[in-house]
């Protein structure tokens, strides 16, 4: 399955999820509505934190920066939300995961693409509460072009290692049958070690190291990083480099990941 | 039915699906695993945030930890037991409401013991933690008086939180929804009540004291036991505690008239 045909029976992949999404647009848009809310409390905790530009900085964050910050973090945060993992989780257990098997598509590659099908609706999302986020708070500074380059690089790899990083927890369900409770750990820890919660210059130092140079960093902090222009030139470029790096080797381990999962496959009925 | 019995049983009703998750022990110890990560990472969050600032608006870190304590608390008592009330919408939609309807037993009761969200069980015991590590780290000034009052205060700010959950799960009765979207938004709302309140602009204060009183789970009890801010507000949660009941008993009670089952 090469060249075009492969390439549109994907696309149908991406097409069909975002039906999906649309058909289903209340627990879609409800998925957002946790980072949503977490948008305006950290946004209300540190303009009291910052006194809304006049108290100087934080952990080498002022207000315009800090909300700028804020602001990518949400849109990371709303990017590949759980609508995929929720399904594959749901198969997995049920079974239906079989007929998945039978279909001639690479199993990853189709899940990476019903993500991306549903990508376009958060992005709609993410523009709406951004511009609302700015009409409240004022426009945020944008960084210098070849910085903007790597940050819109960043973001898109942003979706693929999202993606294989919730694809690699949901896989945990070949093995159990409590996917919320793995969920949940993986949303706790990539919250904090991605810097989602809160800039990982506030950790403590060898926690802060780990965390840039782990693959949670690009999950938020090196988007945020750059766009708010903390992170420039040979830095901004490595931490991308990290971020693409981390990317690849996770996409081979969920291969193999996978192979060893099948195994445990069992699927009743006749 | 006498209160004993009534209770009796709703404790034999979620006993079983107890022992039905405890068949699954790997389950059950992801599940603790995972929720328990959750609050050590809010914790963290906290951490990492007072080691660069004293205090948000004056609340110090364990005040802010106390109120993230209550909301785990008071989410972990509504897992624990009154998960089914997430189920409304479903049973609603599936008309499996009519079985309830003919057993003799409360039917709000029979809904809300129909499952259980074993989560509860660790986040009212991180939450406890947390809260009871709160309390020895701030001077309060501790009488009789106080310290009943404080528990008053605080089985109050639990009980909000469940009446909340009621009220807005029952308003399934009137979407036709099967999963309770409505109910899931006000619940993800209730996070904000997490940070001190005066953190928010005027509309987001009135919307969580007043119109969705999830500042009265976390802020203000806490602010009472703390006597800090404007503490004797704190004092009033028992009341509002009776006002979110008598809502939800009257949504309940409102919505069950408007069952259809499933019409055929």
């Amino acid at each position: 399955m090469k060249g075009l045909t492969g390439y549109r029976a994907y696309r149908a992949h991406a097409r069909a999820a975002a039906l999906s999404a649309l058909a289903y647009r209340g627990s879609f848009l409800l998925a957002l509505g946790g980072v949503a809310f977490q948008l305006i409390a950290l946004l209300a905790v540190w303009r009291v934190l910052l006194g809304n530009g006049d108290a100087g900085s934080i952990g080498g964050f002022d207000w315009p920066h800090m909300r700028s910050y804020l602001l990518v973090a949400f849109a990371t945060g709303a990017l590949v939300g759980g609508f995929v993992d929720f399904r594959m989780s749901h198969r997995i257990r049920s079974g239906l995961v079989s007929l998945d098997l039978v279909k001639p598509v690479d199993y990853q590659r189709a899940r990476l693409w019903e993500c991306i099908g549903g990508v376009w609706i958060e992005a709609v999302v993410i523009v709406a509460v951004a511009g609302l986020a700015v009409l409240f708070t004022g426009p945020p500074q944008l960084p210098a072009a070849p910085e903007f380059g790597l940050f819109a690089v960043s973001m898109v790899a942003l979706v693929p290692l999202k993606f294989v990083v919730s694809y690699l927890t949901t896989l945990a369900c070949f093995w159990t049958e409590n996917f919320v409770g793995v969920l949940w750990a993986r949303q706790a820890l990539t919250g904090l070690l991605s810097g989602a919660l809160v800039p990982l210059a506030f950790f403590p130092g060898w926690l802060a190291t780990a965390a840039q140079w782990s693959p949670f960093a690009g999950l938020t902090s090196t988007p945020a990083l750059i766009f708010i222009g903390q992170a420039t030139g040979r830095h901004a470029l490595l931490l991308v480099a990290a971020q693409l790096g981390w990317l690849t080797l996770l996409w081979f381990a969920a291969r193999a990941l996978f192979d060893r999962a099948l195994r445990r496959l069992t699927v009743h009925g006749g | 039915m006498t209160t004993l019995r009534l209770l009796r049983l709703y404790i034999r009703l979620l006993g079983a699906h107890m022992r039905s998750l405890l068949e699954y022990e790997n389950d059950f110890w992801i599940m603790m695993a995972g929720t328990v990560l959750m609050q050590v990472v809010n914790v963290a969050f906290l951490a990492a945030i007072f080691a660069k600032v004293p205090a948000i608006n004056g609340w110090s870190f364990w005040a802010v930890v106390a109120m993230f304590a209550m909301v785990a608390i008071a989410e972990g008592v509504g897992s624990l037991f009154f998960e089914g009330m997430w189920n409304l919408a479903w049973q609603i939609n599936q008309a499996d409401l009519d079985y309830m309807l003919v057993r003799p037993y409360p039917i709000v009761l029979q809904v809300s013991s129909m499952q259980i969200g074993i989560n509860g069980l660790s986040n009212i015991v991180t939450g406890g933690i947390m809260l009871g590590a709160a309390l020895t780290h701030i001077d309060a000034h501790w009488t009789p008086a106080r310290v009943v009052l404080g528990i008053v205060v605080l089985l109050s700010a639990i009980v909000i939180k469940v009446a909340i959950n009621l009220a807005t799960n029952a308003a399934s009765f009137w979407m036709q929804s099967p999963s309770p979207l409505f109910a899931f938004a006000v619940h993800q709302a209730g996070d904000l009540a997490r940070f001190p309140l005066s953190v928010y602009p005027l509309a987001l204060k009135a919307t969580l004291g007043f119109a969705l009183p999830f500042a009265f789970v976390s802020f203000f009890p806490v602010s009472y036991i703390l006597g800090h801010g404007s503490a004797w507000v704190g004092l009033l949660t028992p009341l509002v505690a009776v006002y979110c009941v008598a809502v939800a008993a009257w949504v309940f009670k409102r919505g069950l008239r408007r069952y259809e089952s499933s019409g055929s």
